[in-house]
């Protein structure tokens, strides 16, 4: 039998649990970590060093290093406006979901049976993965001069709104992208809530605003802070919204870097412009996430 | 506010904004058959015209089979790299797993714009350097497609085995099983769900993506998505809104079919 | 501020299950009741009914005469001691305490007292800056009292408060929440599924089944004398024998064999003669005789510590269960099982409960 080669099962040691299998298992993680090395990492660290680069119009690669690409970011006004703009359709989107997501998942948590939860929230999901493309499509069918909207405001007999490429549109496109990701991020968190401690308030003497306030949203912290962030990093990297609902005189960061690495083939610029992206958004969050830890902190470790 | 206006505030609120949610994909899927030139409301009548036409479009044809091919292979290989790393992750004890388990997330943090220019560029380099193609071809798009998926299936997957009773492998090793006969027979089976739910997941996953393949595409190599946003920028037509019909509904029953295997929420 | 609780013909019911049903119960001031029974019978539903966690499908809830039936927990100004105990684990142990009197907007300074003074009754004024997750689950059970009372509230309603401790810590938490109760003097409903428990700790004993009361009585009363079987079971009968009364003082068994009984007993007809384990007497053959002695041999011997448990057949087929005190000095600790024994009930031992169909 096979028990000389498996010792463990002469005496099996339960107590240090994942000790005996510990070679053979993290062999595992080897093949995928090098496909994100290979596919992810590896071209990132060659995109940042390319963002230093020389760029010669009708050259692709010319060595060099020069921080000209940035410096062109800061001084020149179009792009300072673009990465403005994206900052506030993004805080802003950001916050209507948050304002949104946290009701609908709080009454799916404590005031819906699991079976209609599942189903809503597969409904709530299910949108999110129509595609970006398919979805904004659909805006554009409501939002457009002769679209949904348009028609049941003039129905009404009142001048409907021109929201075609405005910013309006695109908060409005974008949000309808990021609340599934809010309220099934919030919903999970509040899920792990005791709703006796809720209970608990209440014998107290707290009404339900309250309770929201001093017990449901501290301890929904995290999850707040998570959805928050999902929320905030998916705007502010929002493609196919801006593109197609926005128009084209309307600029954000993620369809310029496309305009400026595939069409004006200008890598060096286009690499710095994803960098200042990239770090923009990341020092935003986690700044948002050490204020947050820190008064979370005491409590949750 | 006594508890039932409460309940009606709640009510209330989330009836709107799921509605809101909603109404893009019940929208598109009502104008599919609007017998408009244009897409306008109202309706001017009623036709199915707009999915022949789709099907006559070579573009969403091809992009269609391109899709699915690339969504096919993202599957097979975001499993065949995802389980072996969630059982490293979560069954493995070693030092800088932490680090690992970000990393093998990584690609769900990058945007996909920033990761797909990246990828692109360093598709250009290889060629350059090994003058062979890679950007625009299959292959290119494969690679990406297997990143965007991976992470998902990592997921789904771990949340499963993490949950998964620990004992009852145990049970089989006291038993005599050996580690690999542990893994295959009650390991694997504890969270075929999870694998189920995670490959229908990556398919989905790959097949709507638009920002990381928007770079790898290349002449008669479009996905679907790229198709629909190309023909979205001149056209408004029934066209786009049957496409979108079609693939609402190969999502969605992939979705209804995973959701049965795992909880879909999990992943998010 | 103490006061007076009473149900009025309570009923929940969840589909087309009753788990309350038709409840009527008055708490004097005061007074702590325990609402005791096995899980399902609707003693926690009765409780957080009372509390107003659970609406009542009909019937109504007074407190101190105030009808509170359709009025929020927020409004009843009860204190309710949760079983998990639920503090707020963001919260320290004084800012859990000071939670129900920032909500009656109690000036900062009376808040400070008030809470000083309520953990410094529940011995833990030194743990004021700590989190519930530092606290052991006994402490964390004092905080919880704490807090609930020190709103002063009018009734005090405990869900199971000792279920999570082990068996010392509960002893302790058993006498605390009896002194503390009883200095403050407040209303108290207190539910339990441990016998042991209501025994100890209440003035009054509620046993509930399937939703409804089968007992309200002292806990002399309920043990001395159960009034069904269900709560001779419960309060640890094991010997229940069907048999006949025929005439004053005599009961005739089912096997036959006739047993002396209170010559009180009135009546004739069906009954079933409740015998707790521990007056069941054993003596071997040859000691000193007594009336009524049934011969029996021993079937199985538990050792329980202090006593140990048989289960004896007599010679006529009847099983019967005895509890006997481990002997302190001399003689054998245990009977073996397979000895014959005589084995004896006293009159005064016998209580008779109705037959149930």
């Amino acid at each position: 039998m096979a028990t000389l080669a498996h010792p463990e099962v002469l005496a099996p040691d339960f107590a240090p649990r994942s000790r005996p299998r510990i070679p053979r298992v993290i062999g595992g993680v080897l093949p995928g970590t090098l496909l994100v090395v290979i596919a992810l990492l590896g071209p990132l660290a060659l995109m940042f060093r390319y963002s230093f680069n020389r760029f010669v119009p009708g050259e692709l690669m010319v060595e060099g290093f020069t921080l000209a690409n940035y410096a062109k970011f800061l001084h020149d006004a179009f792009y300072r406006d673009v990465l403005l703009t994206t900052l506030w359709v993004a805080a802003l989107s950001t916050l209507i979901c948050l304002a949104l997501g946290f009701p609908v998942a709080y009454a799916l948590v404590r005031q819906v049976g699991s079976r209609w939860k599942s189903r809503l929230l597969i409904l709530i999901i299910l949108p999110l993965l129509m595609g970006n493309a398919v979805r904004t499509a659909a805006w554009m069918v409501i939002l457009g001069d002769k679209g949904l909207l348009a028609a049941l405001v003039s129905a009404v007999g009142l001048t409907p709104p021109r929201l075609m490429y405005t910013p309006t549109a695109v908060v409005i496109g974008l949000v309808s992208v990021t609340l599934p990701f809010m309220i099934v991020t919030l919903q999970s968190v509040i899920e792990r809530i005791d709703p006796v401690l809720e209970e608990a308030a209440e014998s107290l003497g707290a009404g339900h605003l309250t309770i929201l306030r001093r017990v449901v949203l501290p301890l929904a912290l995290p999850g707040l802070l998570a959805g928050t962030m999902l929320c905030f990093i998916l705007s502010m990297n929002a493609y196919a919204t801006p593109v197609l609902i926005g128009g084209p005189q309307f600029h954000m960061m993620a369809p310029e870097v496309y305009q400026q690495v595939a069409k004006a083939m200008n890598w060096p610029f286009g690499a710095a412009l994803a960098f200042v992206l990239m770090t923009v958004t990341l020092v935003l969050t986690t700044t948002a996430n050490v204020l947050v830890q820190r008064r979370y902190r005491r409590w949750s470790e | 506010m006594s508890r039932a206006g409460i309940r009606r505030t709640y009510g209330a609120i989330s009836g709107t904004v799921l509605a809101f949610i909603v109404l893009p994909l019940v929208v598109i899927v009502w104008v599919s058959f609007f017998a408009n030139r244009i897409l306008a409301f109202p309706a001017h009548g009623y036709t199915l015209d707009w999915y022949a036409r789709a099907l006559d479009t070579d573009a969403f044809r091809d992009g269609f089979i391109t899709s699915v091919q690339t969504a096919l292979f993202a599957t097979a290989a975001s499993l065949a790299l995802g389980v072996p790393a969630s059982l490293g992750l979560v069954r493995g004890r070693f030092p800088g797993r932490d680090a690992v388990q970000a990393l093998l997330l990584a690609p769900m943090v990058v945007p996909g714009i920033v990761g797909g220019a990246a990828l692109f560029i360093a598709f250009i380099e290889v060629e350059a350097l090994l003058d062979i193609q890679v950007a625009g071809t299959i292959g290119g798009l494969l690679v990406a497609h297997t990143l965007i998926a991976l992470p998902w299936t990592i997921r789904l997957v771990s949340a499963s085995l993490a949950s998964a009773d620990r004992a009852i492998e145990e049970a089989a090793a006291s038993l005599g099983a050996g580690p690999l006969t542990v893994l295959r027979r009650v390991t694997l089976p504890a969270i075929r769900p999870a694998i189920v739910a995670a490959a229908l997941f990556s398919f989905v996953i790959s097949f709507i993506d638009l920002e990381k393949s928007i770079f790898l595409v290349g002449p008669g190599r479009t996905t679907l998505q790229i198709a629909l946003v190309n023909y979205l920028e001149w056209n408004l037509d029934g066209t786009v809104a049957a496409v979108a019909t079609v693939q609402i509904l190969i999502v969605g029953a992939a979705l209804l079919v995973s959701d049965r295997y795992a909880r879909l929420a999990q992943a998010f | 501020m103490s006061t007076t609780v009473a149900l009025r013909s309570l009923i929940k019911r969840y589909g087309g299950f009753t788990a309350v049903d038709d409840i009527t119960l008055d708490v004097p001031e005061g007074q702590l009741v325990a609402l005791l029974g096995p899980s399902g019978c609707g003693k926690t539903t009765t409780l957080r009914m009372v509390g107003g966690f659970v609406e009542t499908d009909a019937g109504s809830i007074l407190i101190g005469g105030r009808d509170v039936t359709r009025l929020p927990p927020a409004k009843r100004n009860i204190g309710f001691g949760f079983q998990s105990y639920a503090l707020f684990p963001h919260m320290s142990v004084a800012q859990n305490v000071a939670f129900g009197l920032e909500m009656r907007r109690l000036p900062r300074a009376e808040i400070a007292s008030r809470v000083a003074r309520a953990l410094d009754r529940v011995r833990l004024s030194a743990m004021s800056d700590r989190l519930p997750k530092q606290l052991s689950g006994g402490q964390q059970q004092r905080v919880s009292l704490a807090r609930a009372l020190v709103i002063e509230p009018s009734v005090l309603l405990l869900d199971e408060p000792l279920s999570n401790l082990d068996a010392q810590l509960r002893g302790e938490m058993k006498l605390e929440i009896r002194q503390i109760q009883k200095a403050m003097g407040i209303t108290t409903i207190f539910v339990t599924h441990d016998q042991d428990e209501a025994l100890s700790i209440a003035d009054r004993i509620v046993v509930m089944r399937a939703g409804r009361i089968e007992q309200d009585g002292s806990p002399e009363a309920v043990f001395g004398a159960p009034r069904s079987r269900f709560v001779a079971e419960f309060m640890g009968v094991t010997n229940l024998l069907p048999g006949t009364v025929e005439g004053p003082g005599l009961f005739r068994l089912a096997d036959g064999n006739a047993i002396r009984v209170p010559g009180a007993v009135a009546g004739r007809g069906t009954t079933v003669l409740a015998i707790r384990p521990e007056r069941v007497r054993i003596s071997f053959p040859g000691a000193d005789t007594e009336p009524d002695m049934l011969d029996a041999e021993i079937e199985a011997a538990t050792y329980r510590g202090l006593s140990v448990e048989y289960r004896l057949r007599t010679t006529s087929g009847l099983c019967l269960t005895a509890r006997r005190a481990t002997p302190a000095t001399g003689g054998p600790v245990m009977l073996e099982p397979g000895a014959r024994v005589h084995v004896a009930v006293p009159p005064d031992a016998c209580h008779f409960v109705p037959v149930e169909l």
